[in-house]
């Protein structure tokens, strides 16, 4: 390189090198303006204007917050239950526009207990089309092919059957979402095109042992209305459970412990992971039914550190006794 | 001269400093900005594309189709699913850490449905764990605790609706919607058929090998109960220092003892390894208790008491060992003393499960 250096150039050897590492530089330019993409990488689907979901939660009414059923038939149980809660009535008006979701992960059999059990869901739309509800929708973002998962759970031929409208996700029902305040659900798309005219939600979800987050309940129901790489979250589980417990504000949620996945969860997949407890949870407070669903598995409150984050953020309380919960036989 | 070609020297020093400045700033930038990545601008596609079975890079693809594991009676319920590290969740959700954290490579899916009642469906999924080591502790952790052994296999077992079984590699359970005499049936002849010529999970494909996993005999066969054995991967007895341990169950009169194992590279880390797991258990409330027994003394053994339950742990060789949370101080050292026996004299046992 001395050598070059010391040697020295023609006039025109310096301008034709000088116009070689122009035009160079040049086409460099020009092929960088080509590849370059000033929106960045694009979502899979236009994620539109960011939303926030309704608030679908009622007024609370001191003494009727929670009530516990105990009993081994699902729709007498939460029969029971809403009547005791001051009665579907006070949940749904007439002409109201309801959503249902309930937990619809996985493409098993309702025997296994992974899934809502449809009769259950079946119940709860009957009893909103009872109280005056104009449509009653029923829906979830399971990943694994929704259609399958719906069909070979019972759920979906349980709502149909049962007159509410079946929704499946499809990527033009998603919206971007930002829970303020959140350290994960920031910029997040979630399942919203369901839930943006509806008046009421009742989350609907079974008792399940989970490998990650210790139990799934009803606010780890939640968890399907996130969409993208939802399973990101899954190293942070208690704080995005805590948060999707803040973001949903329902009106009801009925948590299923007539029989609960005792262990293997969330899929489970033997009748040996499932144990009867004949008990169905229905409240108004998330956080409430969820601390008394885990002594089903018997956890304590204190084991699962998403109900004190939910907790602590005010989205309701782990102390299910101060909400004097009813205690009642289905008969 | 010389002048000029020092100045030129500098100036050349001086641009490569400068682009190489340049190189690690934009280095810099880029490392920053990783920490900003917008996950939620990725991915919004609900379901990954299904891979094609025989396309599988894993070679099992060539030698197993679905399509001949059709039981009689029974048709194809949906099409053959692959799923890969990055897209096990969608199929299993929370479970998949579980499979990934013990070396999951696929997993390949199938259901099956009964032609004359659609309610009787089964779905096979075949495991790919890499080792079978690996293959054995998902099977192992995840046991039915009130399973029936299926002794058409080496590690098997049912249930009332399902078959589970290891073999090789492959981690297998065939999943039923209902309990069921047929779906039962079909499924045993799936299995049959998975793990008989010509598929790769058959024993002639595997030049006769059986699915071996050393370690289960060292364990005393006396009072063990049968399918009782474990593999824990990591974080064993919520010992972070633990990994790739072993355990079996025991009987001891009316109650139920745990012994222990896991080999380590070398006898110098197997016993920094057992001091460490003393100390921890010691600083967490654990204390330390006399022993009488000989066999027990002679390779340093430390018995403790840890809030009314006893722990035995010590060091032969390359491995760790000892009894966990045994409610009769009596009971553990026997049982210490039995394994000890075995890891000073590991004697070829073929019988595992």
């Amino acid at each position: 390189m001395t050598d070059r250096n010391d040697k020295k150039i023609e006039r025109r050897q310096f301008l034709s090198r000088a116009a070689k590492a122009g035009i160079s530089i040049a086409a460099a330019g020009v092929i960088s303006a080509g590849l370059y993409d000033s929106r960045g990488p694009k979502a899979a689907v236009d994620a539109g204007t960011p939303v926030t979901l309704p608030n679908f939660s009622m007024p609370p009414k001191d003494g009727q917050t929670i009530c516990i059923v105990r009993g081994s038939e699902r729709k007498a149980s939460v029969a029971k239950a809403i009547e005791l809660l001051g009665g579907m009535e006070r949940f749904v008006k007439k002409g109201d526009i309801v959503a249902i979701k309930p937990n619809v992960a996985f493409a098993s059999s309702s025997l296994l207990g992974a899934t809502t059990h449809p009769e259950l869901v079946a119940e709860v739309v009957r009893l909103a089309y009872k109280a005056g509800a104009k449509q009653v929708i029923v829906t979830d973002n399971p990943i694994n092919d929704p259609a399958s998962c719906f069909t070979l759970t019972g759920i979906g031929k349980a709502a149909g059957d049962a007159g509410a409208k079946v929704i499946l996700p499809r990527p033009d029902l998603f919206r971007q979402t930002t829970l303020s305040g959140g350290m994960l659900i920031v910029n997040w798309p979630i399942f919203y095109g369901p839930f943006a005219k509806a008046d009421k939600l009742i989350g609907i979800a079974p008792i399940k042992h989970h490998h990650r987050s210790g139990a799934s309940m009803t606010m780890k129901n939640w968890y399907g209305l996130l969409g993208g790489r939802r399973n990101v979250f899954h190293q942070d589980i208690n704080t995005i459970i805590a948060e999707l417990a803040i973001m949903v504000k329902p009106t009801l949620v009925i948590l299923d412990g007539t029989v609960v996945m005792v262990t293997n969860g969330p899929t489970g997949g033997s009748v040996s992971d499932l144990k009867r407890a004949d008990t169905l949870i229905a409240s108004t407070d998330c956080i409430a039914a969820d601390s008394f669903g885990c002594t089903l598995l018997g956890l304590k409150p204190s084991d699962l550190p998403y109900l004190a984050k939910a907790q602590n953020a005010g989205a309701g309380t782990a102390d299910y006794q101060s909400l004097k919960p009813i205690f009642a036989a289905a008969g | 001269m010389d002048s000029a070609s020092s100045r030129s020297k500098r100036l050349e020093s001086a641009i490569s400093i400068f682009l190489l400045a340049i190189l690690f700033l934009i280095g810099f930038a880029v490392f920053i900005k990783q920490f900003d990545f917008d996950m939620g601008r990725f991915g919004m596609n609900t379901a990954a594309p299904l891979l094609s079975l025989q396309g599988s890079d894993t070679g099992i693809g060539a030698k197993l189709s679905f399509d001949s594991l059709v039981p009689s009676g029974f048709k194809k319920l949906s099409e053959a699913e692959i799923y890969v590290p990055e897209t096990l969740y969608e199929k299993i959700d929370g479970k998949a850490t579980l499979y990934i954290e013990s070396g999951f490579v696929k997993l390949f899916t199938q259901r099956f449905v009964n032609q004359n009642d659609d309610t009787l469906w089964f779905e096979v999924f075949l495991f790919d764990m890499a080792l079978a080591r690996n293959a054995f502790s998902v099977y192992s952790v995840q046991k039915r605790a009130d399973a029936e052994t299926y002794p058409a296999m080496q590690f098997a077992y049912r249930t009332g609706n399902a078959l589970y079984f290891v073999r090789d590699r492959f981690y297998v359970e065939l999943v039923g919607s209902a309990e069921s005499a047929d779906l039962l049936k079909a499924v045993g002849d799936v299995a049959n058929r998975l793990t008989g010529p010509p598929f790769l999970l058959s024993q002639e494909s595997r030049g006769g090998k059986v699915t071996e996993i050393p370690e289960l005999a060292l364990f005393p066969q006396e009072n063990i109960v049968a399918g009782s054995a474990k593999l824990y991967l990591s974080d064993v007895f919520g010992f972070d220092g633990f990994r790739d341990t072993f355990v079996c169950q025991y009987k001891a009169g009316e109650e139920f003892v745990t012994a222990f194992l896991s080999k380590r590279p070398n006898s110098q880390e197997a016993r920094n390894i057992a001091d460490s797991y003393y100390k921890f258990l010691i600083e967490n409330g654990g204390k330390a208790k006399p022993t009488s027994d000989e066999r027990l003394a002679a390779v340093e053994g430390k018995v403790l008491d840890f809030y009314g339950v006893t722990e035995i742990i010590f060091a032969i060789g390359p491995y760790i060992a000892g009894v966990h949370e045994a409610k009769n101080q009596q009971s553990a050292e026997k049982l210490a003393a039995q394994l000890i026996g075995k890891l000073s004299d590991p004697a070829p046992t073929t019988k595992n499960d």
